[in-house]
């Protein structure tokens, strides 16, 4: 329980992980609100793309910076340089000093990093979805609890999922690059269910089908499906990411 | 000159510098491909297929000028090396724009060609190749300032994977005025691109040469 409060309090003195937590938090309220006027005119016209009762959970999408950015950086502060004057420490060695059992100090960081963005996840949820519903109103049906839940969810899955790809580079910008591009333009996941019907498994396409009624998409997969294929992914890459953080040197 | 052969042979001996461009270039053979074979599909996802990749891996560019820069401040502090040997900072920024350039146009000119090779559109490369370029003097400029890489990537991405797209889609006017517009529309884009590039290298220049080191 020590171990837990003190990786918090590490990922929340990192000016870098507040960054994250803000913008997580603040970008789909932000954007609900911003297109509620021409959402509205939309479904008053009845040319909105999609499902309507996908509206709200959807603008979630934007938010998932947030955790992207907190999975990342509570492994790569741990490898960055601590100073000048000792250039070849980095934290990493304080905190094995402190804590020399590996995979207890891996628990954790990960407990650490899932308390985190359980609560910036519920968080974002109630505050774009409240918007939601006071800007549309009765325009859009009520959720589904269970859809609101999985959303959560896949909020702490993809948070672990950056977690464990930095755990394997040692270094923040390779999956920094490899999400923040991939979730924010058009998916490179979506242009490759083009060519093959097996992409629709990759993580940040099967993710979303947990809650979302993925209508653009030619292949549906049960929410239930969606929600074990990606906690696959985030269990395999974990696990190479913990074998490795044990077997090589600091 | 003796300045611009030194800070050269700093750039072409950075490891992480060669494996940024050699994925940059992997990334976008792979994304051509992908876009071309969803178009012989008849699926196409794009309009412009000649520079639809380069949307994506203009990161790479972005990721090289800050390694670049930031690699002078990495643990060891190499930036006071440099200055006791070269102590007048405008000559030597000078000098590390002037390189960062000339490094960053080759493997621009290469990306650009594989993306618009594979889309069969060869008089697309000029203008590609000089936003690539440019895209990496910004990134550069942008980790001067910030002085390390990870924050310096983490705005560039904000600015150019989530502000820009957003306030495009909000705001049509505003895509004059962005730096990253020129990546899909060179025509509109480019004068916004190089007036960001010339503020953000003005901008590094002047704390570079007001800062303690």
């Amino acid at each position: 329980m020590t171990q837990v409060r003190a990786e918090i309090r590490k990922l929340l003195g990192l000016p870098t992980a507040w960054a994250g937590l803000i913008l997580g938090t603040l970008l789909s309220p932000i954007i609900v609100a911003i297109n509620a006027p021409a959402v509205r005119r939309m479904i008053a016209d009845g040319a909105l793309l999609g499902d309507v009762a996908d509206l709200g959970l959807q603008n979630l999408g934007i938010g998932l910076i947030g955790p992207i950015i907190l999975g990342v950086v509570v492994v790569s502060s741990e490898y960055t340089s601590t100073g000048d004057d000792a250039p070849r420490a980095r934290q990493l060695t304080a905190t094995l000093t402190a804590m020399p059992h590996r995979m207890r100090l891996l628990a954790a960081k990960t407990a650490a990093l899932v308390t985190v963005v359980f609560v910036q996840a519920t968080i974002a949820a109630a505050a774009t979805l409240g918007l939601t519903h006071a800007l549309l109103g009765d325009l859009v049906p009520a959720w589904h609890p269970g859809r609101i839940a999985a959303a959560v969810l896949y909020w702490v899955l993809l948070a672990l999922f950056s977690y464990s790809i930095t755990l394997i580079a040692r270094n923040g910008i390779v999956p920094l690059t490899l999400q923040i591009i991939n979730s924010t333009v058009v998916s490179v996941s979506y242009l490759l269910t083009k060519l093959t019907d097996l992409a629709n498994y990759l993580p940040d396409i099967v993710g979303p089908q947990m809650f979302l009624s993925g209508s653009q998409l030619e292949v549906h997969i049960h929410p239930v499906v969606a929600g074990l294929t990606m906690s696959a992914w985030v269990a395999a890459l974990l696990a190479i990411g913990a074998y490795l953080f044990q077997r090589r040197d600091a | 000159m003796n300045a611009a052969r030194a800070e050269l042979r700093k750039l072409l001996t950075l490891p992480s510098l060669r494996r940024t461009v050699l994925l940059t270039w992997g990334a976008t053979g792979l994304l051509a491909y992908g876009y071309a074979s969803a178009a012989a599909r008849g699926q196409a996802v794009t309009d412009d297929a000649a520079l639809a990749p380069l949307l994506y891996t203009q990161a790479g560019f972005l990721v090289l000028g800050a390694l670049a820069a930031a690699s002078e401040y990495q643990g060891g502090g190499q930036i006071r090396a440099t200055l006791l040997a070269m102590p007048r900072r405008l000559p030597l920024q000078a000098a590390r724009m002037l390189t960062l350039a000339g490094v960053a146009l080759p493997a621009a000119a290469v990306t650009a060609a594989i993306s618009a090779l594979v889309a069969g559109e060869p008089a697309r490369i000029p203008a590609a190749t000089a936003y690539l370029t440019l895209t990496t003097l910004l990134g550069s400029a942008v980790a001067v300032l910030a002085r390390r890489a990870v924050p310096a990537v983490l705005s560039l991405f904000l600015l150019h994977f989530v502000a820009g797209p957003l306030l495009r889609s909000r705001f049509p006017g505003v895509a004059a005025l962005l730096p990253d517009t020129a990546a899909l529309d060179p025509s509109t884009g480019l004068p916004a691109t190089i007036a960001w590039v010339a503020a953000a290298v003005a901008a590094a220049t002047a704390a570079f040469h007001h800062r303690d080191a």
